[in-house]
């Protein structure tokens, strides 16, 4: 089944994935498409002075490739920590995630790297751009890293700005743009080199109501045309209504439906 | 695309213009200390460096140029007339004393030579000519000594161990900072101020087991009456013989042949002797410490600012280099723009700091007669310095950003 509509959210039935273990926290469906992300048994713990604060417990989850999954929950519910070990960034206490089918716990952290920069997008909600570059540098320097010529990466980057409407913004400074124009920039950057999956941090966190669901917007139309896996973690309930999926994380666990 | 390192640089101007102005600091106090080095050395052979004398023939108790024995005036002669010799002339140099117009005392390294010599140059003329010291009782002093020895102009009279003395003309580039100031005359106007016609007595009597001994100093009186310095005796003594080799002849084989021939002397090639008076010098004053520690000092005061400018420059855009680690960039990449940054910082401070000691080195030899010597080799190596402390500096800066955690950039 392919995704038909932005307006409604769809659930995918995954019988084509490895059968659950009896211990999922989220009742795993049945779905026609590969996971581009499945994480298994994860916990995450973190140790301080002599205590020790759970922040994810026995995490199952599967995001099949090409639609656009909203992680979603209240402050401190462990979101950010769930995707910075869904990106490789950091590493679980125990238990596995597989990105597009490999086991990026078994990796060293230059396989890691290496990985996050072939197969990842990246979108903050800080944008985090180097504000001593123009928007097209920012573009740029992504492409650079990712082993593009000089000359090509001019030119992908002010493509991919024109798709994201800033092609006459390219000269700028983040400093002379609105949050709105900073985040179209960053899913700029976030495209570059076409990565299979884009992994967003509350990207409309930033934003005013407006602007959040134009970048949203743009982001979910993006990903669908060229087919890719968005992973996005908000609080913002405002951009529920573009996801295909939603899935719900309080206190370290993950479920269907909000439990508050 | 635009150098981030460079952009990084730029984006905040007062900030960078204050790294700057501490690696120009660090610079320059490196180059000026080199520089100073490097002058007091030349100096001190400047005489030797700046002469066309093949071999030069001394006491074998010769320390350096301004420290030796006197050796008979007759050697010349008998040096010139040996196989692969072109030519032989005498050289005097000893300290005396001198006397300003204004009756001030001060010591003087008095130098004698042949006004005629085509071996022997004493630096820049920039009065007078060489040919006025054959002259009697003429001096030409370097300007860099006309305060010391209390003069202002040509043709002002002092004396010389109570001789009259005429200036007939100044020179410049000459003096050496570790010697008594010049001053150039003929070799009979030399010897004749150095023995100045004072004779000495010594009357020694025993008494009993005691040996009473008086000395009785008495002025020649053809030396009240001033005449013409006599022409130098075969017994008169001199300090070096300069010899020019025929063309052809291997100086060091003629030097061994010298030294053979004279006992009790020893022949130095040009280069020699420069290396001897200037490695006296350095080693005997310790100058050479005291300004490497100078230097030292610059090196590490360039170290710890630019250490804090670019860790400062990496905490500031911790989260940048976060977010590149984060979308899989290596490490060496994000090392690559610190040290880029550093080598930025290095380069735009280096070469302004470089003109300034120029155009210092330029004022103090014009103004002061001290020579701040910045020779090409000297640049290259300041510049290798400033270049390994910008790295070296960029070294605090990567390993913060090594320890960067990706997951900053997950934080808002």
């Amino acid at each position: 089944m392919v995704v038909s509509s932005l307006q409604s959210p769809v659930t995918y039935p995954i019988h084509s994935l490895p059968a659950p273990a009896a211990s999922s926290s989220y009742p795993v469906e049945h779905q026609p498409r590969r996971a581009a992300i499945a994480a298994d048994h994860l916990n995450m713990v973190f140790r301080s002075g002599g205590g020790s604060y759970p922040a994810l417990s026995d995490v199952q989850l599967r995001v099949p490739s090409g639609i656009v999954q909203l992680l979603m929950g209240p402050s401190g519910s462990g979101k950010t920590t769930l995707l910075s070990i869904l990106a490789g960034i950091l590493t679980p206490t125990d238990g596995a995630v597989h990105l597009l089918g490999e086991d990026i716990t078994q990796m060293s952290r230059r396989e890691l790297a290496r990985f996050r920069l072939e197969n990842i997008g990246f979108i903050f909600q800080g944008f985090n751009l180097f504000p001593a570059l123009t928007a097209a540098e920012n573009v740029e320097l992504a492409l650079k890293t990712k082993g593009v010529s000089r000359r090509f990466a001019r030119k992908e980057a002010l493509d991919l700005l024109e798709q994201v409407g800033l092609a006459d913004k390219a000269k700028q400074l983040p400093k002379n743009l609105s949050g709105g124009q900073k985040q179209r920039v960053a899913i700029a950057r976030a495209l570059a080199s076409d990565p299979p999956l884009i992994m967003a941090d509350e990207p409309t966190a930033a934003l005013d109501s407006h602007s959040g669901h134009a970048v949203i917007d743009l982001l979910c139309r993006l990903a669908k045309e060229r087919d890719r896996t968005v992973l996005m973690v908000t609080h913002d309930p405002r951009i529920i209504d573009v996801a295909d999926r939603v899935l719900y994380l309080e206190d370290g666990k993950l479920t269907q439906t909000p439990q508050s | 695309m635009a150098s981030v390192a460079r952009k990084n640089l730029f984006e905040d101007i007062p900030r960078f213009l204050v790294a700057q102005a501490g690696i120009m600091f660090a610079v320059s106090l490196v180059t000026i200390q080199t520089g100073i080095l490097n002058g007091f050395s030349r100096s001190t052979s400047a005489l030797i460096d700046d002469s066309e004398v093949d071999i030069w023939v001394s006491a074998e108790e010769m320390v350096n140029l301004q420290l030796t024995l006197p050796i008979p005036a007759a050697t010349v002669s008998e040096i010139h007339a040996m196989d692969g010799v072109e030519q032989a002339e005498a050289f005097i140099s000893r300290t005396t004393t001198w006397r300003s117009p204004t009756g001030d005392i001060a010591p003087v390294q008095m130098i004698g030579f042949d006004p005629a010599s085509r071996m022997f140059r004493m630096g820049q003329l920039t009065e007078g000519a060489i040919a006025n010291l054959q002259e009697p009782y003429t001096v030409i002093p370097d300007r860099a000594n006309l305060g010391a020895l209390g003069l202002d102009e040509v043709g002002q009279s002092a004396s010389i161990n109570s001789l009259p003395v005429t200036i007939t003309g100044f020179t410049r580039g000459t003096q050496s900072i570790a010697s008594s100031a010049y001053v150039f005359a003929s070799l009979r106007t030399a010897n004749a101020y150095l023995n100045s016609g004072l004779t000495t007595t010594s009357n020694c009597q025993l008494e009993g087991d005691r040996l009473t001994c008086s000395n009785m100093f008495e002025r020649d009186a053809s030396d009240i009456a001033l005449d013409p310095p006599r022409a130098l005796r075969g017994s008169d003594g001199i300090t070096f013989v300069m010899v020019k080799a025929q063309p052809g002849q291997d100086l060091n084989v003629l030097s061994r042949r010298i030294e053979a021939e004279f006992d009790g002397m020893v022949a130095h090639t040009q280069t020699e002797l420069s290396t001897l008076t200037r490695n006296y010098w350095v080693g005997s004053t310790g100058i050479g410490f005291v300004l490497g520690l100078g230097a030292g000092v610059g090196v590490v005061v360039g170290v710890v600012i630019v250490s804090q400018i670019l860790y400062a420059s990496v905490v500031d855009h911790m989260k940048e280099f976060g977010t590149l680690k984060a979308m899989g960039a290596s490490d060496w990449m994000i090392y690559r723009i610190i040290i880029e940054q550093a080598l930025w910082m290095a380069i735009l401070g280096y070469i302004p700091s470089i003109a300034l000691c120029g155009g210092l080195g330029w004022w103090t030899f014009a103004t002061q007669g001290i020579t701040i010597l910045i020779t090409p080799g000297t640049a290259v190596v300041v510049l290798g310095i400033t270049v390994g402390m910008c790295v070296v500096s960029a070294l605090f800066a990567i390993q913060k950003v090594t320890h960067v955690d990706p997951a900053i950039v997950f934080k808002a």
